[in-house]
């Protein structure tokens, strides 16, 4: 009969969250088993090509990719953490006993306490068909195409506006792959709107309030039907229209995984504005059970900086439970965890999340200012289309024509509320302030500011752009963002968007800056008529004039 | 339908290997699920439903939906999508002509 093996902490699940809880459990002393299903960690992080928003102190500004080998790396160095690789847990029974399946054997572990990091499943959608071949989660397409370079498909149909929905179809136009059209069921655009907008300049239509009828198709996705919905979500009649494309990648939300919480009888109840049944939990993240913890997706479906934040908040508590010392430094270090949680939470798009909480009887947000809990400039029209209004960008531009005179400066086009600091983190100059808070919209000092790009590349949004109007009697340049293949070089024509899409004017590249400071979003300057300086914001190199 | 090029990315594939799918001859990679070998081949209906016998192939491919379910090696309803591609391996698909009583 096997042994049963003692634990101080189990740590479930090898995500963002289960990463961080082991090393905030394990710098201080404490002996952590990270037991991770796969054969590798990083749960979802290992698909996020993106660039992270949030605080820089979380990575922002950082591809998810990368921040995980930060995290695997610490993980590596740290000889208090054992990790246990393609070892599923089975079963967790009354006495906490864990049964751990590794290599077809299954092993007993009795841990002292465990943070469940299990993170969280995707939503499904009822239409006629949905069970054919093609028909894919955002993240599975993800792990397709970002884990093991595999196409899933050539035209794709994404259902879902939100984050997943938005930041999926850009990679998936990064991978080559078109996207018919993103279809939402509500009035407007679920996710961050500067990455709607950055689909939008790539000619990508978003269709709110819409919704999909069936798909088409006998073995495998041929098509959809897609229609439109009135204000109380019904289907308006005659809409129907026929998309043609061969997946359809649904991203309709998250659901958190709190099956082997439930297993261990955990009380969970459910809450809609955090996904589905979640667990009841304190402020330091500990269950109704005592010694059980919860950190990430699983414990609320958030971004994966706060699951970070919850994972470092669920880990030291544990090490203040068990540790022998340091309680009142592990104490500051939590009290700052969960300041830099409330912060992120504190904007509109954190609205939700906090009514959520505040649905487990948790007492987040007690210094929330109401002033940032609202947006600042009527963005409805950017919300329904992806598009900012006339009003939004005459908000960021300078009030006097002639400050374009003084030669290149920087554009914000970020409208939208949300936390998120590298262009203020980046700028050399301090020209680019948030007013003192992370939520803040960005505006851009054009005294201080010097147009020398860097801000281009670091924006996770791709939202800043440098312009000079002035650049010959006849054109002006404007440094765009640009993370597609092939890349261009210098003296290329290529064909010049504005931020619908549509086709402007051709246009000249003059400078490329393109190297490891820039991380592979180059910041290209190109050169255009003067007429367009203040609408064109997207362009494309054609395949082929690379000889 | 493998990514060869890509902006952000690099793709270290492992070595080639074979595998059988249904009794034919595939090539895929070291390092990379059951799943992901058979959807670079071209093979997206993995299985038949039970009762219908409606095509099934990926959904999710974190191991949570159930969508592709295969016999591997004889172990049937293997989770093909978090199951690492082993040289030799004989992949079959489940429920084809099969029918069930009620």
């Amino acid at each position: 009969m096997s042994k049963i093996q003692n634990l101080e902490l189990l740590v479930v699940g090898g995500g963002p969250a289960g990463l961080s809880a082991a090393l905030a459990a394990a710098n201080y002393g404490i002996k952590v088993s990270l037991s991770e299903e796969r054969e590798f960690l990083g749960g979802q992080l290992i698909k996020q090509t993106h660039r992270f928003f949030g605080s820089e102190k979380e990575y922002a500004g950082t591809r998810g990719i990368d921040i995980l080998k930060k995290l695997i790396d610490e993980v590596n160095k740290n000889n208090n953490i054992e990790v246990l690789l393609s070892s599923r847990v089975l079963g967790i029974y009354e006495d906490n006993i864990v049964t751990i399946l590794n290599d077809h054997k299954m092993k007993k572990y009795y841990p002292q306490s465990i943070i469940f990091a299990t993170g969280a499943s995707e939503k499904f959608l009822a239409f006629e068909n949905n069970d054919l071949p093609g028909i894919f989660g955002a993240g599975a397409v993800q792990t397709l195409m970002n884990v093991y370079g595999v196409l899933p498909a050539t035209n794709v149909l994404m259902i879902g506006s939100g984050n997943i929905g938005l930041i999926v179809s850009y990679q998936l136009l990064q991978a080559g792959v078109k996207v018919a059209a993103i279809v939402e069921a509500a009035p407007k655009i679920g996710g961050y709107s500067v990455h709607a907008s950055k689909l939008r300049r790539l000619g990508v239509p978003i269709l709110t309030s819409h919704t999909i009828k069936k798909a088409i198709g006998k073995e495998k996705v041929e098509g959809a039907v897609i229609c439109e919905l009135d204000s109380n979500w019904n289907e308006v009649k005659g809409t129907e229209q026929l998309i043609k494309c061969d997946a359809i990648c649904l991203s309709v939300g998250l659901t958190p995984l709190v099956d082997l919480l439930k297993q261990r009888k955990v009380k969970t109840t459910y809450v809609s504005e955090l996904g589905g049944y979640v667990p009841l939990r304190d402020e330091n993240m500990e269950t109704s059970i005592k010694n059980l913890f919860v950190a990430g997706d699983v414990s609320g479906i958030e971004e994966a900086t706060a699951a970070m934040i919850e994972g470092q908040i669920a880990g030291l508590s544990v090490a203040k439970r068990i540790g022998k010392n340091s309680k009142d430094e592990i104490e500051e270090r939590i009290e700052e965890a969960k300041n830099e949680l409330e912060l992120l939470r504190s904007g509109p798009v954190g609205k939700k999340i906090r009514k959520g909480l505040s649905k487990l009887g948790l007492n987040h947000g007690k210094n929330y200012n109401e002033k940032f809990s609202e947006e600042a400039l009527d963005i409805s029209h950017l919300m329904k289309t992806g598009v900012p209004s006339e009003e939004n960008l005459k908000n960021k531009l300078p009030s006097e024509e002639k400050v374009f005179d003084k030669g290149p400066i920087a554009i914000s086009e970020c409208f939208q509320r949300f936390p998120c600091d590298p262009c203020v983190k980046s700028c050399l100059f301090n020209a680019i302030s948030e007013n003192a808070n992370i939520n803040n919209i960005p505006y851009v000092d054009f005294e201080k500011c010097t147009g020398c790009g860097i801000c281009v590349s670091k924006c996770p949004g791709l939202a800043m752009f440098v312009i000079h109007k002035n650049f010959s009697e006849t054109t002006s340049v404007v440094i765009m963002p640009y993370e597609f293949l092939p890349r261009p070089h210098k003296g290329e024509i290529v064909k010049v968007f504005d931020r619908e899409g549509k086709y402007l004017c051709d246009g000249k590249v003059i400078r490329i800056l393109d190297g490891k400071f820039q991380d592979k979003t180059a910041a290209v300057s190109i050169e255009i008529p003067k007429e367009y300086y203040l609408q064109a914001r997207n362009f494309k190199v054609e395949e082929g004039n690379h000889g | 339908m493998r990514i060869q090029n890509h902006p952000i990315l690099s793709f270290n594939r492992g070595n080639q290997i074979k595998f059988y799918y249904n009794g034919k001859e595939l090539i895929g990679y070291e390092g990379e699920t059951i799943a992901a070998a058979l959807y670079a081949n071209g093979v997206f209906k993995f299985s038949e439903s039970k009762k219908l016998h409606r095509p099934r192939g990926i959904f999710c491919a974190i191991g949570h939906c159930s969508s592709c379910l295969m016999t591997v090696d004889g172990v049937p309803n293997v989770r093909t999508c978090i199951t690492p591609l082993k040289d030799g391996m004989r992949i079959e698909s489940e429920n084809i002509g099969v029918e069930i009583n009620e």
